[in-house]
């Protein structure tokens, strides 16, 4: 990992994705995303607009206050960021099992 | 001497002292620490932090049945385990010399602030979790807590803002009166075991917290929902007479725990439980009830925002079939109102919900969801104790549609090779005047019936149970309800299946005997009454019973009915 602690440009992987649930990001899936986020070593950033906040971090998470429509930017950069985003991206189109 | 009213949750009389159990108040002072303190500070920081999701584990396990709390609690380790929190925090103590407590009580201000801000009204009741989960992290770490129950004894009555299940059951280990609580409902889990303990408890008395101090004097009149506080001489007299009554009565019952349910005559009962939750079982076990007539399961689908899954519904129906053995369990598939499910189901608005979607109509409608409760259950009895009961039956129709999806679910496991087994009982609940009538179909098509009273006569005489105004209406000892028992017993028996009553009317000391006249095969009631409903059927004699019983069945109206059962 480089010492600035950001991401490195080259080997991550980004994903666009939009929210499809009603409620928007509500308590519930934060705590679903990081949840599942934490069980992977890869870092995971999401990128609403110019705010960008750690995925793991359930405070950052909430405080996204993403709403339905809103499009955000995933980002994982590890040794396992490809299973990382594919299941956190199922989760977003999957509307959090919310209908 | 003044009087609260509260509703009562449990029947009877304590007396006692009053005892406040609440949350010491936290002073945060604004203390900076000298650099050299950063390290003790940050070791603190770990070591406490370590502490409280340690004991959130725990309590997580605590609740165990109760998902929604679960989930709560599960939230609170997540906002305590954010890398977000932690560096802010060290970052806090280290850069700004700030005390440990001052830095987290800082770290949560700044994130309520945040959503202060946000308007999405999802997020908005994220500060009450967030003043829990600093108010548990702080009182640690200022080392303000206390064993609640510490100064605690056999003459107390705790007074509580709101209590959790498992604290009722602790209180109840510790003898503990009674118990008060300025907020709460009759129907929360902790209400559901305090009721099933006959632990003498209100909820919802308002201004108590204001008005009761330490030690006062108190009564709790679970009777007629009242606090006392300060009674004078003649009140206090009263209520121990009251209260020495009440406690003899409860040790000659518990006299009859080893007894077997057998009439006068010798002819034997199955007394058996009802339970709303799975809690209850301890209860159930400790009075030697002869099974559980009633196992409701609406528990796990209201109050919260998702469904319960096959997997979760099936450890808990193992638990409690496991728990009974060798005695049988009688599962109940959901039974509520669309209006309770509004949450997760799409639910159109009712004119007439009590004649709408509710019972069996809501699980044909919800296939799917129908599906996973059978299949949970299928899976569940692999000690063959449970048999399974459908509510709000109407005739054989759904119960020929209920053993499709059934065997839909069989096949299904099957193709999957999950293991199951395939030979379970089934019944229905007979509470709708057209069951009652075709009882001789249906008794045909399944194993076994069960009447619930409280819906029977509510569909009989066409009176809602909750409306006040008709409530003269809904008269349990009309003769129709005696007629249609007798006419389901009969139906049932020429088909050579057994009939239980799980509904309000075996709970009643009154009409035990004219059940058992009826010829009545099972008795199902809560927990709480199951030994004073057994004294009942101890002093029953049939042949006395079933002389006054043959001139209820003529009788032309409640009235004539009441007269009879009351000479």
């Amino acid at each position: 990992m480089n010492p600035n602690n950001e991401l490195e440009y080259e080997d991550m992987i980004r994903k666009t994705i939009k929210i499809i649930n009603k409620l928007g990001m509500h308590a519930r899936p934060a705590t679903m995303i990081v949840k599942a986020a934490t069980k992977y070593r890869s870092e995971f950033k999401i990128v609403k607009s110019d705010m960008e906040i750690n995925g793991k971090s359930i405070m950052g998470v909430m405080t996204l206050a993403a709403e339905y429509g809103s499009e955000l930017e995933l980002i994982a950069d590890g040794v396992d960021e490809e299973h990382l985003i594919k299941e956190i991206s199922e989760m977003f189109a999957n509307k959090f099992g919310e209908e | 001497m003044y009087k609260l009213k509260g509703n009562p949750v449990a029947a009877g009389v304590a007396i006692g002292k009053a005892k406040i159990i609440g949350k010491p108040e936290l002073n945060i002072t604004r203390r900076k620490i000298l650099s050299h303190e950063i390290g003790s500070e940050l070791d603190k920081f770990n070591s406490d932090l370590k502490f409280i999701i340690n004991e959130l584990d725990k309590l997580i396990e605590d609740y165990n049945y109760s998902k929604e709390n679960r989930d709560i609690l599960e939230s609170h380790k997540m906002i305590l385990e954010d890398p977000q929190f932690h560096t802010r925090v060290t970052e806090l103590i280290s850069e700004e010399l700030l005390s440990l407590e001052h830095a987290i009580s800082k770290y949560f201000t700044e994130v309520s602030d945040i959503f202060d801000n946000m308007d999405n009204p999802y997020l908005t009741h994220r500060a009450s979790d967030l003043e829990d989960v600093a108010y548990r992290l702080l009182s640690h770490v200022m080392n303000v807590r206390k064993d609640l129950l510490n100064d605690v004894d056999d003459k107390s009555i705790l007074i509580m803002e709101n209590i959790t299940p498992s604290f009722v059951t602790k209180v109840f280990e510790k003898n503990i009166r009674g118990l008060c609580t300025e907020k709460g409902s009759k129907n929360s889990h902790s209400s559901i075991i305090a009721r099933s303990m006959n632990l003498p408890m209100l909820v919802n008395t308002i201004g108590l917290l204001t008005k009761v101090k330490d030690d006062d004097s108190v009564i709790i009149d679970g009777n007629d929902g009242l606090v006392i506080v300060s009674p004078t001489k003649a009140e206090l007299q009263k209520y121990q007479q009251i209260f020495v009554q009440e406690q003899n009565n409860r040790n000659e019952l518990l006299k009859l725990i080893d007894l077997e349910a057998v009439t006068k005559g010798g002819k034997k009962i199955e007394l058996m439980s009802n339970i709303e939750i799975p809690q209850e079982i301890d209860q159930v076990l400790k009075f030697k009830s002869s099974g559980i007539g009633l196992f409701r399961t609406e528990f796990l689908f209201i109050d919260r925002e998702d469904l319960p899954t096959e997997d979760e519904q099936y450890t808990i129906y193992k638990e409690i079939s496991e728990k009974s053995a060798p005695h049988s369990v009688i599962i109940r598939t959901i039974d509520v109102g669309g209006d309770k499910l509004s949450s997760i189901l799409n639910i159109t608005h009712e004119e007439n919900p009590n004649l709408g979607c509710r019972g069996i109509r809501i699980s044909l409608q919800n296939v799917p969801i129908f599906k996973q409760q059978i299949k949970a259950i299928l899976r569940a009895n692999s000690l063959r104790n449970i048999k399974i009961m459908f509510p709000m039956i109407s005739g054989v129709n759904e119960l020929r549609k209920i053993k499709d999806i059934m065997d839909i679910c069989k096949s299904d496991l099957k193709k999957n090779g999950i293991e199951f087994y395939s030979d379970i009982q089934i019944g229905v609940m007979i509470e709708i005047p057209s069951a009652v009538i075709t009882s001789d179909a249906l008794a045909e098509e399944c194993d076994f019936l069960s009447i619930g009273t409280n819906d029977l006569i509510q569909y009989t005489l066409a009176v809602d149970r909750d409306n006040s105004t008709i409530s003269d209406y809904y008269q349990s000892t009309h003769p129709s309800i005696f007629r249609l028992i007798k006419y389901t017993v009969e139906n049932a028996h020429k088909k050579g299946k057994k009939v239980a009553i799980c509904g309000e009317m075996a709970s009643d000391k009154e009409l035990v005997k004219y059940l058992l006249a009826l010829e009545i095969d099972e008795l199902s009631v809560s927990p709480g009454r199951l030994l004073l409903i057994k004294k009942e059927i101890l002093n029953t004699d049939l042949a006395e019973a079933k002389i006054k019983l043959e001139k209820i069945l003529v009788s032309k109206t409640a009235e004539e009915v009441n007269k009879i059962i009351r000479t």
